[in-house]
Parts: structure tokens; C-alpha cells; sequence
């Protein structure tokens, strides 16, 4: 059977988002922490929404909590930030 | 009804985790309470290193050292990939000054038996490209090693498991009931558990369990702050720090009043690589109380260090950051052990940034002390009475 990949930064298929919530993740940032789902360059962009879907079969989906969103937003160059301030 | 465990472990970091895993291969009947989720405190918002170069010559180093042995087969003993790698470390060195203390620590550390040496520039620059050439040279050590700190509570936990462990995630202990002096049962969100032995291995949330025996321990958060950089290859040697990050850690006087932010944040760096490639960028070191929030000046004055001292890191891109609580203990020490005047009840917390690189030897000596009363080494120095606490347990009961 062909793979399916939800996370397809840090190719992670259905299957191992299954066996994690299966070994009791039940939020998005127990799947990244068993997975690395969700911890690729897009940061979770693109499979935030599959991952909230599959876990909403076990925990109300009111009730999942968006993971930490934490600056930097995009990516940028340590070059920029450091040399930035100096400005 | 009522459930029954023969040892209850409060918190599923990388010290409850291990503490229920030593338990479990010993034969104990083990219950993990955690009220998240596994590595959702400390252990999962930290560094990857276990490192031994930067621990306090004395008991703190032996622990560190006996603790890096268990490591070393930990991965096939869990059958579980825990990102373990044996990778050396080194502690950058800027000026006169800090070599003269790092001379001084270095000569303490190997007279404990850690292999460890002063480099030149002109060695450490072999050892880690890109090192800025104001440099004096560095300390290195070949025992220093890395673990993916996550990986490691999951493969306790499912090795506990498989051992017979009780693994209750998304379950908070409200209550300890004690009678006459002892432990009787943990009240939880989801009933009670009725035992005579619970473990407190709740991180910097260790004093809120205390308060519910009636003592108070002087366990503070102290947050660091990380950034994260894109996978790029292989760029950082193991485990790189800086004299400063001694200071930081251990003379958090030093730091205190002063206008350079990059003193009063507590700033040293410690710069690692993950397997995937990403390079963890930090720290600092502050008391803003359970605050898990990054700060925009941490991120840039963290960043301007670290190029200070490796400008290679110039050109790569950061893409995210995270801010972690350390459990602080004055003397930089874990409380480890029982508590006089209250049987049953057993501190395993306050192990400050150390608590990845200590975590396999947690387990041990937990065990070993609820098995057979004592372990390899003489822990009074670590024991939870030491800050004078237990007086008013004493006064209940
Ligand atoms: C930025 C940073 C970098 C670090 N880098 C390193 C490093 O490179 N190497 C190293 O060795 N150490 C490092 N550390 C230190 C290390 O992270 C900690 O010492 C360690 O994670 C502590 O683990 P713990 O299990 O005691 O606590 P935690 O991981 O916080 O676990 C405690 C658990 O208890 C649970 N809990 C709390 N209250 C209750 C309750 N009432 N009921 C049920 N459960 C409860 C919490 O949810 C939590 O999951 C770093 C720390 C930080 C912040
Ligand atoms: S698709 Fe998962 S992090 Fe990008």
C-alpha cells in the first residue's frame, strides 16, 4: 500500500499519527512530540488542519488546542535579527 | 472503588518517566500521574544535552557521571530509539579572565576522573568550524553526549508499560492524604489512588505537591529561552558552550542589577544540533516566576552572543523559539530522597538545568532507596530536609 504522508515537511504518514494517538497523544503538540509532525519548515502550515482532524475522533475538537505559535513567524536569516537591532 | 497502587509517581518528565521505568524493571507496581501529557513540562522546552563539563565538581559531577554510563546502553536496554549519541563537548573560553576559572574547574573536574582538556584556538577551531578569532581557546570534553529528551520520556514511559506500569496521562493529583505521619493515599481529577509510597517528580511544579503535605521547598522556576534554526548539515561539533554559561548558572548574584542585557538575562550559550539537523541556539537564565513566554530581547541578545562567539551561524535561518522552565534549587541541587516526618512521601525534583543529563541516575537511586533503603552513593547532600523545611510537617503531625 502506497504511504500516505500528513505532515509531508517532515514526512510522516497517517500511520505513525495513528500509533501515537494510540499511545495517548491527544493534542497537537503530543503528536509533534512523539512524530516531529507539524515540526517542519512550514511549521504545521500544511498539516495542522489533517492532524486536528484525526484527532478530533478522540478529543472534542473545542477542546484541541492550537500548539505555541512562537516568534519568528517566517523564517529569517540570524544575520538580519542581530544586525537588525544594531541599526 | 477504590484503586491501590504499590507506588504512585507524580509527573510524566524525564525524571518521573525514569523513576517509573527503574521501579517497574525492579517488580514495583508503579502508577504515573501526570495531568498533560508526556515531556509537556520542562522536559519537553530544553536543550538535548548531557553534558558533564558543566557540572559543579563534587557530588553534582559524580551523579552526572554515573548517570552518562547508564546512557550508554539506555537506547537497546528500552528497546527504543532515544537519539542517543556519545558526540564530545566543548566550553568556549573569550578572554584571560574566564580561562583562568575555567583552568581551575577543569583541574577540580579531573580530579573526579572526567576526561577533560584546555584546547588552543587553533585546536578547538579542529574540533568546530567557524569559531569567531578573538577566541582563546576552549575546554573539551570526549564523554559529553546528546539524547532526544522527548524520545526519552516516551521510551521510559512505554518500557514502564510494558513492564506493568500504569501510564494515567491527563490526570491531576489535587490531594495527598496522610494519617499519622503517613502517606495513605493521591487524590486525583479521577478518583483516588490509595498507596503508602509517592514519588514527587513534578518538575517546578514540585512545591505545589509539597504544599499538600504540609512543607515547603525552595524549588523556583527559572526560565531559558531557545531558538531554532532550518536543518542545515552538520555544523555544531556535540555540545557547545561558554565560560559564561558557568558563570550564569552557577553565580546568579553576579548577574543581578546589571544594565547589559546580556548580563542580566543570564545569557551563556549552549548551541547543539538535532539529529534532523536543526541547531538549538540558547539560553539564558531568569526568574520571571511559571511564565513560559519568549521575549523578543531575549531572542536577539541570545543571538547576538552566539555570533559573537560562532559568526558561522550568521547565515542560517532561524524559525522558530521556545522558552523553558528550570527547576532551581539554591545550592543547584536535586532534592532527592524521603522526607523525615513523612513516610511514604519521596522528593525526586529541583534539578535545575540538568535534569536531561541526570535523569537515568534519578531512576536508580529512587529505586534503589524505596527497594533497599540506600543506593551507591551517600545522598545526604541532596536530601530534602537540607533548606530546613520539614519543621512544619513536623508541627501537623
Ligand atoms: C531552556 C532549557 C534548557 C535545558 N537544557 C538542558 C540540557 O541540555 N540538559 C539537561 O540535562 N537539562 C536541561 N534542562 C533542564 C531539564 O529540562 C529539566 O531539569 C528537566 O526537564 C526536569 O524534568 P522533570 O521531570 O523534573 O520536570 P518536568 O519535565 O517539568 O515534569 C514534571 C511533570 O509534572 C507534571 N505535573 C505537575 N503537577 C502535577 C500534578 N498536580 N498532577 C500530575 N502531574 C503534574 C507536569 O505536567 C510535568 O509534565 C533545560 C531546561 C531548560 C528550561
Ligand atoms: S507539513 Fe508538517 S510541518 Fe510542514
Amino acid at each position: 500500500m502506497k504511504e500516505e504522508y500528513i505532515c509531508r515537511c517532515e514526512e510522516i504518514t497517517r500511520e505513525e499519527i495513528e500509533k501515537a494517538i494510540a499511545d495517548g497523544a491527544t493534542t497537537l503538540s503530543g503528536i509533534k512530540k512523539r512524530t516531529r509532525a507539524g515540526m517542519g519548515l512550514c511549521q504545521g502550515r500544511t498539516c495542522r488542519r489533517l492532524i486536528t482532524q484525526m484527532l478530533s475522533k478522540v478529543k472534542d475538537p473545542a477542546e484541541i488546542t492550537p500548539p505555541t505559535s512562537r516568534p519568528p513567524v517566517r523564517a529569517i536569516k540570524i544575520g538580519e535579527i542581530v544586525e537588525g537591532e544594531d541599526d | 472503588m477504590k484503586k491501590t497502587a504499590e507506588i504512585v509517581v507524580i509527573g510524566g518528565g524525564v525524571i518521573g518517566t525514569s523513576i517509573a521505568y527503574f521501579l517497574s524493571k525492579r517488580g514495583k507496581k508503579v502508577v504515573l500521574v501526570e495531568r498533560e501529557d508526556l515531556a509537556s513540562g520542562s522536559s519537553g522546552a530544553c536543550d538535548i544535552d548531557i553534558i558533564l563539563q558543566s557540572k559543579n565538581p563534587g557530588i553534582h559531577l559524580k551523579l552526572a557521571m554515573a548517570s552518562a554510563e547508564l546512557y550508554k546502553s539506555l537506547s537497546q536496554e528500552l528497546d527504543f530509539d532515544i537519539e542517543y549519541e556519545n558526540t564530545g563537548g566543548m566550553i568556549l573560553i573569550e578572554d584571560e579572565e574566564q580561562l583562568k576559572v575555567m583552568k581551575e574547574f577543569v583541574k577540580k573536574q579531573k580530579a573526579i576522573g572526567l576526561q577533560v582538556d584546555l584546547l588552543d584556538f587553533k585546536e578547538a577551531s579542529k574540533l568546530q568550524k567557524g569559531l569567531a578569532p578573538h577566541l582563546v581557546g576552549a575546554t573539551y570534553s570526549p564523554q559529553d553526549a546528546h539524547v532526544n529528551p522527548m524520545s526519552l520520556c516516551i521510551g521510559f514511559a512505554q518500557a514502564a508499560a510494558k513492564l506493568g506500569a500504569e501510564i494515567s496521562l491527563d490526570t491531576a493529583i489535587v490531594d495527598i492524604k496522610t494519617a499519622k505521619g503517613r502517606v495513605k493515599s493521591v487524590v486525583t481529577n479521577r478518583g483516588e489512588i490509595e498507596t503508602e509510597t509517592v514519588v514527587n517528580a513534578a518538575g517546578v511544579f514540585a512545591p505545589e505537591i509539597c504544599a499538600m503535605v504540609g512543607m515547603s521547598v525552595p524549588i523556583k522556576p527559572r526560565r531559558g529561552q531557545i531558538i531554532v534554526t532550518e536543518p542545515v548539515p552538520k555544523l555544531v561539533m556535540g555540545d557547545v558552550l561558554c565560560a559564561k554559561y558557568i558563570v550564569a548558572k552557577y553565580n546568579p548574584k553576579l548577574l543581578e542589577g546589571s544594565d547589559d542585557p546580556e548580563t542580566r538575562l543570564g545569557v551563556g550559550l549552549s548551541l547543539s544540533q538535532t539529529r534532523n539537523g536543526n541547531i538549538l541556539i540558547g539560553g539564558c537564565r531568569e526568574f520571571v516566576g511559571y511564565n513560559w513566554s519568549t521575549t523578543y530581547e531575549a531572542l536577539t541578545t541570545i543571538l547576538k552572543h552566539a555570533t559573537r562567539l560562532v559568526p558561522a551561524l550568521k547565515e542560517i535561518h532561524a524559525i522558530r523559539s521556545f522558552a523553558g522552565l528550570r527547576p532551581y534549587t539554591p545550592d543547584g541541587l536535586p532534592l532527592l530522597g524521603p522526607v523525615e516526618g513523612i513516610e511514604g512521601f519521596i522528593m525526586a525534583a529541583g534539578h535545575e538545568g540538568d535534569g536531561i543529563a541526570l535523569s537515568p541516575i534519578t531512576g536508580k537511586i529512587i529505586s534503589d532507596i524505596i527497594l533497599e533503603g540506600k543506593t551507591f552513593i551517600d545522598i545526604a547532600p541532596l536530601s530534602p530536609g537540607r533548606f530546613g523545611n520539614t519543621e512544619k510537617i513536623k508541627a501537623v503531625s
